[in-house]
C-alpha cells in the first residue's frame, strides 16, 4: 500500500464509523461524536487529494476553516443537546420524535 | 487588495453592520430590542444602495470580480437574482418582525443572525470557487441552525433545530467530500478551471452525486427532505418565511453552481434533477394534502415547488436551452414571493390568535376560521399567496409555472412532455389543499379563537401588503421580471459552459 | 371605438368588482345599487359591440418573451358570447337585489360574479390560446368561490372544490393544447392555429384535439366529468342561473365550436365529440327524470341540453350547436331564476316532493316557468323548438342513425321531465308546510325579460346566422337567410318527428297511471339513474385512493433522526447507482 492508499482506507473507515454511527446511535451526543467523526474522514479525504493534486498548501487552507467551521457546528449542536437534556430529560433521540406525519 | 466594489460591499455592509446589531441591543438600557430591530432594519436599507448600484454596473459592464488574496468573488446575473431574492424578502422580514418578536428576549441575537444570513446568501450567489460556496453555505447553514431553534424553551423548535442540525451537517461533510474529490483529480477549485480540466472520470461523477446529494440536502430533495417540515413550522414565523422563500432555494442555487463546474463529467444532470422534480412534486403535494397545521402544509408545499424549480431547469441543462433555466429561476423569484408571504400571513394570524396571548401551539387550519372578518387584508395575502402557489391565473406562480412548461415543451420530447403533463396534475392536486384554506379564511362564522385574536399590528400588514401586490402584478404583467430572470438564465448556462 | 367596447366588456365589471368590495359589507344599499350599475353598464357595452363583429380591430398587449401578445378579436363567436354573459349577467345581479337580501358577504358575492363575468367575456373576446386558458381558469375560480359561497355548509364546501377540481383537470387537456401550439408554431393565436395547423404532425393534432375536448368536457359537465354540476347547485340560485346554466358551462362548447374546423378531420374526433355529446343528453335526461330536488333536476337538464349542442358540433353544425346554446341560455336562466324565486318564496326548500299546488301562490313566477319549460321542451314557437329541432336535422341528415335516434329519445324524455318538474311544483295537491311568498319586483323584472327572450329571440336567427357565417373565416359556415332557416325548419321531416315524440313523452306523463308495467320494467335503469351511472362512486374511489395513499405516505415522517439519516445516504447509494448504471 502507498500512501494515498493508505490515506483513503483511513478516509473509508472513518466516514463508515461516522455514518453508522448516525444511523444507529440513539444518544444525541454520541450523534455529535459521530459527526464529528464523519467530518474527520473528510479531512483525511482532503489531505489525500492535496497530496494527490500536489496542491497541499491549497487543501491546508481548507482544511483549517473546515475545522473552524465544523468546530462551531459541533458547540451548536452541542448546546442543542444541553438544552434538550434540560427540556426532555434524556438524551435519547427516542424523545426527540414528536414531529411526524 | 483592490478598492471595494459596490457588489462587495452588498455582502460587507450588512455583515459590519451585525455586531453594532448586537452590541446596540445589549448596551441600550430601556428599548434595546427595538432599537435593534430598527438597526437591522436600517442596515438592510442601506444594503439597497450598493445593490441597486452593481446590478446596474453588472448591466452595463458584466459580471464583476474582486479579488481577495486566494479568494475570488464574482457577481454575475444569476448572482444578482439570489441577491435580490435574499434582500428583498429579507427586508421585508426584518420589518415584519418587529411586532412578532416583540415579546421574545434575545432579540438582538435574532436581527444579527437574520442579517448575517441575508449577507451570506447575497455572497453565496458571488462565490466563484468551490471553497468559497462551501464556506458561504456553512455560514448560511449555522446562522440558520440558531434561528430554527431560536425558540429554545419549546420542546418542538428545539427538536427541529436538533434534526436541522444534524442532517444539514452530514449533506455539508458529503460536499466536502465532494470538493475534495475534485482538487484530487483536477488540482483546482476555481469553477471555471475545473470545467477546463475536468475530464470524464467516475471520480468526478461520484463528486457530482455528493454535490447533488450534499446540497440537496439543504435544497430540501426528497428523501433527503425530512427535516423540512419541522424546521420550516417550528421556527419563528419570520424565519420559516426566509428558510422557504430563500435558503432552501440557496441550497438549489450552491448545487447548480458546483454541478455546473461538472457539466462535462456527464449528460445526465438534467436528467437527474428533472427525476428529483417529479418526486419533489408528488411527494410534497401527497403529504401536503393531509396536514391540519398550516405551517406544515406550507412547508411541504414547499418541498413540490422546489420540484417546479428542478423541472426547469433540469430542462435547461438537458436540453441546453436557457428558456427552462429562466422559467426555474422566475420561479425561484415568484415562489419566494409567494411563500414568504403565506408564511408571513399565517405568521400573523398565528401571532394574533395565539402567540400574542402567550401560546405557542401551532395554527391549526380550524383556527383560521373566519379569519378574514377580522384581519380582512392578511386574510386576503394569505388567498393571493396559496391561490398563486397552486397556480391559478392571473397570480404570479401561474407564469413561471407556464414558462417551465413552455420550455419542457419545446423540446418535443415526449418523455418531457409528459412530465410536464404530470406537472400540470400535480398542481390541479395541490388545490386540493390550498382551496379549502381560503375558504376556510372566509367562512362566514368566525371560530372562536378569531373572535378573541389580538389586534394585527401595522408592521406586520405592510410586508404582506407589499408582497400580495407584488405577486399580482407579475401575474398581471408576466414580463415584470425578465430583465433579472432572462440574464440569469442564461449566466446559469454560462456556468454549465452552454 | 370596438377596442374601447371591448376593453368595457371586460373591464367594468372588474372594476365593479373592485367598487363592490371597497365599498365594504356593512354598506349594503350601496353594493346592491353599485353591482346593478356597473353589471347593467357592462351589458349596454356588450350589446353595443354586436355590431362590430367582423371588425379587424383588435387588442393588442405586448408581453412577449414566452407568453406571446395578449389580443382581443371581436369576431361573431365572441362578441355574441360575451353578451350573453353580460346581459344575463346583468339579471342575475337584479335579481340577486330581491335574493341576496340580507345575506352576510355580499362584497364576495358580487366582487365574485362580476369578476366572473368580466372573465367570462374575455374568455369569448380573446384570440390567444394563452389567455383563453387563463380566462377559463379565473371563470372556475369564481364558480369555485360561489358555490362555497355558504361555506359553513360543507355541502357547499365539498360541491365547490369538486367542480374546481374537476374543471381543473380537464383543463389540463387545454393546457397541453396551448402548450404544443407554441412549441410547434411559436405563437398563441387562435388565427395562427387555425391557418397553420396543418403544419403540426399528425398525432400532435390528434392529442390537441382529444385533450381540447376533455377540457371541454369537463367545463361542459359532460360524461364523464359530469358529476360536478349537481353538486354545484349549492350555489346560490342566481349563480347557478349565471354560471352554472348560462355562461361559464358553454365554454367548453364554444371551445369545441371554435377549433372544430382544426379538428374536424382527425380521426376519431367527430364521431368521440357526437357520443360524449348523445350519452351525456341521454343519461342526463334520464337522471333529471328521477331526481326530486328542483335545482338538480335543473342541473342534470343543463347537461343534457349541453349534450345536443356538443352532439351539434359532432355532426358537424356549428351553427345549430351556438343557436341552441343562445336560446339554452335564456330559457335555463330563466328556469333558474324562478326556481329561485320559487325556493326562496317557500323559505329554501328545494324538494319537489315538499312544494305542490305552488301556482296559485306565485301565479307570475309560475307563467314565466311555464315558458322557460316549453321551451326547454321545445314546444312551437318558443326559442327552444327553433334551434333543438335545428341540431336534430342536421343530426339526422348528417349524423349517424343511431346517435340521432339516442338524441331523438332524449327529447322525449326531455318533455316528460320538464312536464314532471312543472306538476310537482306548481300544479298537484300542496305538500309543503307555510305560505309562499311572491317574488320581488326585481326578480320580476329579471324573468320577465328572460320570458319575453324565451319567446323572441328566434327571431333574430337569420342576423345571427349571418354574423357567424361572415366573421369566422375559417369555419366556412354557409347559413341560409332567415325566413328560409324558419321554413326549412317547419318543412324538414325532422320536426315532425321530434314533434311526435315529444308529444309521445307528454302522453307518457298523461297515462303514467295505465303504465305501471312499463315503469317496473324500467325500475333498474331509473334505480341506475338515480345513482349517477355510477359516475359518482366512481368519482369518490379516485378521492378515496388520493386521499388514503396521501395519508399513507405520511408513515415516512417518522420524526426519527437516524430515519432521516438513512434518507440521506439512500438517496446517495441511489443516486451513484444510477449515474454508474447510466453513464
Amino acid at each position: 500500500m502507498n500512501d494515498l492508499e493508505i490515506l483513503i482506507a483511513g478516509v473509508v473507515a472513518l466516514m463508515g464509523v461516522g455514518l453508522y454511527g448516525l444511523l444507529f446511535t440513539r444518544n444525541l451526543i454520541k450523534v455529535v461524536v459521530a459527526l464529528q467523526i464523519l467530518v474527520k474522514g473528510v479531512l483525511v479525504a482532503m489531505t489525500a487529494a492535496g497530496e494527490a493534486s500536489g496542491q497541499l498548501n491549497l487543501s491546508q487552507t481548507l482544511i483549517m476553516t473546515v475545522i473552524v467551521a465544523d468546530t462551531i457546528v459541533a458547540v451548536v449542536g452541542l448546546a442543542f443537546a444541553v438544552q434538550v437534556k434540560r427540556l426532555f430529560g434524556t438524551l435519547d433521540l427516542q424523545a426527540l420524535s414528536n414531529l411526524r406525519g | 487588495m483592490e478598492d471595494m466594489t459596490a457588489f462587495t460591499w452588498m455582502i460587507t455592509l450588512p455583515l459590519l453592520a451585525s455586531p453594532l446589531i448586537y452590541l446596540l441591543g445589549r448596551l441600550v438600557k430601556q428599548d434595546g430590542p427595538i432599537v435593534s430591530h430598527w438597526a437591522a432594519v436600517i442596515a438592510l436599507a442601506i444594503t439597497w444602495v450598493p445593490f441597486v448600484i452593481a446590478a446596474k454596473e453588472l448591466n452595463d459592464s458584466g459580471p464583476q470580480t474582486y479579488e481577495l488574496g486566494m479568494i475570488t468573488l464574482r457577481l454575475d446575473d444569476f448572482g444578482l437574482l439570489m441577491a435580490a431574492l435574499s434582500l428583498g424578502l429579507g427586508t421585508l422580514v426584518a420589518l415584519y418582525s418587529g411586532p412578532y418578536m416583540s415579546a421574545e428576549s434575545g432579540q438582538e441575537k435574532y436581527y444579527t443572525l437574520l442579517v448575517i444570513m441575508i449577507a451570506v446568501m447575497m455572497g453565496l450567489g458571488c462565490a466563484n470557487d468551490l471553497f468559497n460556496l462551501w464556506v458561504w453555505f456553512e455560514g448560511m447553514a449555522i446562522s440558520s441552525f440558531l434561528l430554527v431553534a431560536f425558540y429554545h424553551e419549546q420542546k418542538p423548535s428545539l427538536e427541529a433545530g436538533v434534526k436541522y442540525l444534524v442532517q444539514s451537517a452530514v449533506g455539508s461533510a458529503l460536499v466536502l467530500l465532494g470538493i475534495s474529490l475534485v482538487l484530487g483529480q483536477t488540482g483546482t477549485l476555481v469553477l471555471d478551471d475545473i470545467r477546463a480540466a475536468a475530464a470524464d472520470s467516475d471520480i468526478l461523477l461520484a463528486a457530482g452525486a455528493l454535490f447533488i446529494i450534499g446540497f440537496g440536502v439543504k435544497a430540501a430533495l426528497v428523501p433527503m427532505h425530512t427535516w423540512l417540515p419541522d424546521a420550516h413550522s417550528q421556527a419563528p414565523s419570520g424565519i420559516s418565511a426566509m428558510l422557504s422563500g430563500v435558503v432552501i432555494e440557496a441550497g438549489l442555487v450552491a448545487m447548480l453552481r458546483a454541478l455546473g463546474s461538472l457539466a462535462g463529467v456527464s449528460d445526465s444532470w438534467g436528467e437527474l434533477l428533472m427525476a428529483f422534480g417529479a418526486l419533489n412534486m408528488l411527494a410534497g403535494n401527497l403529504m401536503a394534502l393531509r396536514q391540519t397545521q398550516v405551517k406544515r402544509l406550507l412547508a411541504y408545499s414547499s418541498l413540490s415547488h422546489m420540484g417546479y424549480m428542478l423541472l426547469g431547469l433540469g430542462v435547461a441543462i438537458y436540453a441546453k436551452e436557457s428558456a427552462g433555466a429562466e422559467g426555474g429561476l422566475f420561479h425561484m423569484l415568484n415562489h419566494g414571493m409567494m411563500k414568504g408571504l403565506a408564511f408571513l400571513a399565517a405568521g400573523a394570524l398565528l401571532y394574533t390568535l395565539h402567540v400574542a396571548a402567550g401560546d405557542h401551539s401551532p395554527l391549526t387550519i380550524s383556527d383560521l376560521s373566519g379569519a378574514a372578518q377580522r384581519y380582512p387584508l392578511t386574510a386576503l395575502g394569505l388567498s393571493i399567496a396559496v391561490l398563486g402557489l397552486g397556480g391559478l391565473p392571473p397570480l404570479a406562480g401561474f407564469m413561471s409555472k407556464w414558462q417551465i412548461f413552455v420550455a419542457g415543451f419545446d423540446t418535443r420530447e415526449t418523455w418531457i412532455e409528459a412530465l410536464v403533463v404530470f406537472a400540470a396534475l400535480n398542481s390541479v392536486l395541490s388545490l386540493g389543499y390550498y382551496a379549502p384554506l381560503v375558504n376556510r379564511v372566509y367562512r362566514l362564522e368566525p371560530s372562536e379563537i378569531v373572535r378573541q385574536g389580538k389586534p394585527m399590528p401595522v408592521l406586520m400588514t405592510v410586508p404582506t401588503a407589499v408582497l400580495a401586490l407584488a405577486i399580482v402584478a407579475v401575474g398581471i404583467w408576466p414580463d415584470l421580471l425578465r430583465w433579472i430572470t432572462e440574464p440569469a438564465g442564461k449566466a446559469l448556462l454560462a456556468a454549465f459552459g452552454l | 371605438m370596438t377596442d374601447w367596447l371591448i376593453g368595457l366588456t371586460i373591464g367594468l365589471p372588474w372594476l365593479g368588482a373592485l367598487a363592490v368590495w371597497l365599498v365594504g359589507d356593512k354598506r349594503e344599499r350601496e353594493q346592491h345599487t353599485l353591482a346593478v350599475i356597473f353589471a347593467v353598464a357592462a351589458g349596454l357595452a356588450a350589446l353595443a359591440l354586436i355590431p362590430s363583429y367582423g371588425d379587424a380591430v383588435e387588442l393588442r398587449f405586448e408581453v412577449g418573451g414566452f407568453f406571446g401578445d395578449f389580443t382581443f378579436v371581436p369576431d361573431g363567436l365572441g362578441v355574441y358570447l360575451a353578451a350573453i354573459a353580460n346581459v344575463i349577467g346583468a339579471l342575475a345581479v337584479i335579481f340577486s337585489v330581491d335574493y341576496m337580501d340580507g345575506e352576510n358577504a355580499l362584497g364576495r358575492y358580487y366582487a365574485m360574479i362580476l369578476l366572473f363575468i368580466g372573465a367570462m367575456s374575455g374568455l369569448a373576446l380573446t384570440g390567444s390560446i394563452l389567455l383563453l386558458f387563463i380566462f377559463w381558469e379565473i371563470t372556475a375560480l369564481c364558480s369555485y368561490a360561489l358555490i362555497s359561497f355558504y361555506n359553513d355548509d360543507p355541502k357547499a364546501v365539498e360541491g365547490g372544490i369538486k367542480a374546481l377540481i374537476v374543471t381543473q383537470l380537464g383543463g389540463v387537456g387545454m393546457l397541453i393544447g396551448a402548450l404544443l401550439v407554441r412549441a410547434y408554431l411559436g405563437d398563441y393565436q387562435i388565427s395562427t392555429f387555425l391557418s397553420r395547423y396543418g403544419e403540426l404532425p399528425e398525432n400532435t393534432l390528434t392529442i390537441m384535439a382529444f385533450g381540447f375536448l376533455a377540457a371541454a368536457a369537463a367545463k361542459s359537465a359532460q360524461v364523464p366529468f359530469h358529476t360536478w354540476l349537481p353538486g354545484a347547485m349549492e350555489a346560490p340560485s342566481p349563480v347557478s342561473a349565471l354560471i352554472h346554466a348560462a355562461t361559464m358551462v358553454n365554454a367548453g362548447v364554444y371551445l369545441l365550436a371554435r377549433f372544430y374546423p382544426a379538428f374536424e378531420e382527425v380521426s376519431g374526433w367527430t364521431t368521440a365529440v357526437t357520443i360524449v355529446g348523445l350519452v351525456s343528453a341521454f343519461l342526463a335526461a334520464l337522471m333529471a327524470l328521477v331526481s326530486d330536488d328542483l335545482k338538480r333536476v335543473l342541473a342534470y337538464s343543463t347537461i343534457s341540453q349541453l349534450g345536443y349542442m356538443v352532439y351539434a358540433v359532432g355532426v358537424g353544425s356549428v351553427f345549430a350547436s351556438q343557436f341552441h346554446l343562445f336560446s339554452h341560455s335564456i330559457f335555463k336562466a330563466l328556469l333558474f331564476l324562478s326556481a329561485g324565486a320559487v325556493i326562496h318564496g317557500i323559505g329554501g326548500e328545494r324538494d319537489m316532493k315538499k312544494m305542490g299546488g305552488l301556482g296559485r301562490q306565485m301565479p307570475f313566477t309560475r307563467n314565466v316557468f311555464i315558458v322557460g319549460a316549453l321551451a326547454l321542451m321545445g314546444i312551437p314557437i318558443l326559442n327552444g323548438f327553433w334551434s333543438k329541432e335545428l341540431i336534430l336535422e342536421h343530426g339526422l341528415e348528417d349524423g349517424p342513425a343511431w346517435a340521432y335516434a339516442g338524441m331523438l329519445i332524449g327529447a322525449g324524455i326531455t318533455a316528460l321531465y320538464s312536464f314532471r318538474m312543472v306538476w310537482l311544483v306548481f300544479f298537484d295537491v300542496p305538500r309543503g308546510e307555510g305560505h309562499a311568498h311572491q317574488a320581488g319586483q326585481m326578480m320580476r323584472i329579471a324573468t320577465g325579460i328572460l320570458a319575453f327572450g324565451a319567446l323572441t329571440t328566434w327571431l333574430l336567427v337569420g342576423s345571427f346566422g349571418e354574423m357567424l357565417e361572415e366573421s369566422l373565416p375559417f369555419h366556412g359556415l354557409h347559413v341560409h337567410a332567415g325566413t328560409t332557416l324558419i321554413e326549412d325548419i317547419i318543412t324538414a321531416q325532422a320536426t315532425l318527428i321530434a314533434l311526435g315524440v315529444v308529444a309521445l313523452g307528454l302522453l307518457t306523463w298523461w297515462l303514467r297511471g295505465s303504465l305501471g308495467w312499463l315503469a317496473n320494467g324500467l325500475r333498474f335503469v331509473g334505480t341506475a339513474a338515480s345513482h349517477d351511472f355510477g359516475f359518482e362512486w366512481l368519482n369518490r374511489q379516485i378521492v378515496n385512493i388520493t386521499k388514503s395513499s396521501a395519508e399513507s405516505l405520511r408513515a415516512t415522517q417518522t420524526g426519527h433522526l437516524n430515519w432521516n439519516v438513512l434518507g440521506i445516504v439512500g438517496g446517495l447509494v441511489v443516486v451513484l447507482a444510477i449515474l454508474a448504471l447510466g453513464a
